[in-house]
């Protein structure tokens, strides 16, 4: 056990407000950082024009995409970075997995605006899978706080308190899946079909910090 | 208490796997769509069987959560399925557009609302608003109900920031946040009672 209570690091900062927990690691900060740096390039990137080429012809045409669609993948792409950010540094499990819905719901919204009918599909059923993970992943850390009576990820550092069952584990990281890593990101793949490249990113890197997160809190307790 | 816990528990997952095995089965997009309502459900019973101050503060979260997704991934089905013309104009029914009895039910619904304040209090008259908008139809302008329940927000949470920061005074906002949560979830709650009819260009 002593080997897993520095797994990302002591930490430099503790911020206690209440129940409301934030603290920086090593780990963590690195994470962090890296969410900052794109929500910050989202905001100032200019979008990319998708063009369609027509094989064996020398024809193309570029896809109009209209102001307001843009602005509205803008916030959603800006609102996902704050989530990714938020998910990052807390420390309370239950946040956590709020953070994690949230990222669920503004990948989808940052596709949906698109007028395109493979694209809403996609978006639709990963959406209907986003859902459905939402059940396995407020369950984990409902038991989370019913085995061991905290939700705080400091008191699960610190090993005090009982260890926690593994099905609480299985269930946390089978809801962060669900929200969109691994095996589900197949409908994902139809969504990248949106055009608008520095938006689109932001769907896979907020998945990828997410993932590295849930690897840190599965391990802690 | 733990074999009631775990018994609990048991019987909610159980429900959960019976809700997958009919979303499983169910190939039509927009009743998976409400299956899936159905599955959330469990997940707030297992918060729930935590049976602590804590669950009930985690219920919260969870819920609005799972209706923001439903709501999202609602309004994706409508733009998906092309569904542009919607006509609501409340119920059809003759006996309840002339009749007295929408009216009266509704202020006392709102009465009682406001007499239980809080989350419940604005549940229970925003229900009477919807009720009352349903019945007999409505031609108002929405955008005032939307400033309102800005403005209760901005109050609810100013109420929170005199809780942290000038203890001392935690009557005051403790009324504050009461009335504000209560203006908050009535304005809300007759908001999605009413916007369906809406057609926004």
């Amino acid at each position: 056990m002593s080997t897993v209570t520095s797994i990302g690091g002591i930490p430099y900062y503790i911020l206690e407000f209440g129940d409301e927990l934030v603290y920086f690691t090593p780990y963590t900060i690195t994470l962090f950082l890296l969410a900052l740096t794109f929500t910050i390039l989202v905001i100032i990137s200019r979008p990319e024009q998708q063009v369609d080429v027509a094989f064996g012809g020398d024809a193309y045409r570029t896809k109009e995409i209209s102001l307001s669609e843009m602005r509205f993948r803008r916030f959603m792409a800006i609102a996902c970075g704050l989530a990714s950010m938020g998910a990052m540094v807390t420390g309370d499990i239950f946040n956590f997995t709020l953070f994690t819905a949230m990222v669920g719901i503004t990948n989808v919204g940052i596709v949906a605006a698109v007028k395109s009918p493979h694209v809403q599909d996609a978006a639709y059923q990963y959406g209907l899978v986003a859902l459905a993970a939402t059940v396995p992943l407020f369950a984990g850390a409902a038991v989370y706080a019913a085995a061991t009576g905290s939700l705080s990820m400091i008191e699960l550092m610190k090993g005090t308190v009982p260890a926690v069952p593994l099905i609480a584990k299985a269930m946390l990281v089978i809801g962060v899946i669900g929200e969109g890593m691994a095996p589900f990101y197949a409908a994902k793949a139809e969504m990248f079909r949106a055009p608008g490249a520095p938006y689109v990113i932001m769907c896979s890197l907020s998945s990828l910090l997410i993932f590295l997160r849930v690897v840190e809190v599965v391990m802690l307790g | 208490m733990w074999g009631q816990y775990n018994v609990g528990l048991l019987v909610v997952l159980i429900s959960g796997v019976i809700g997958f095995l009919a979303l499983a089965i169910e190939t039509d997009d927009l009743h998976r769509l409400l299956l899936l309502d159905l599955v959330e459900i469990t997940t707030l019973g297992v918060i729930a069987l935590l049976g602590t101050d804590l669950a009930e503060a985690l219920v919260l979260p969870g819920l609005t959560v799972g209706i923001a997704e439903l709501l999202a991934l609602s309004q994706i089905y409508i733009t998906k399925e092309g569904l542009k013309e919607r006509p609501v104009t409340g119920l059809n029914i003759e006996v309840i557009q002339k009749a007295d009895a929408p009216m009266i039910i509704s202020v006392f619904l709102v009465v009682y609302g406001l007499l239980l304040s809080g989350f419940t209090g604005g549940g229970v008259a925003g229900l009477g608003l919807v009720f009352y908008f349903m019945s007999r139809g409505y031609k108002e302008d929405l955008n005032m109900l939307e400033m309102a329940s800005g403005i209760s927000w901005a109050i609810w949470i100013f109420a929170f920031f005199v809780f942290m920061f000038l203890p001392q005074y935690w009557f005051i906002a403790l009324m504050g946040a009461a009335v504000g949560i209560v203006l908050k979830v009535t304005v809300k709650m007759s908001l999605v009672g009413t916007m369906w009819g809406e057609h926004r260009d």
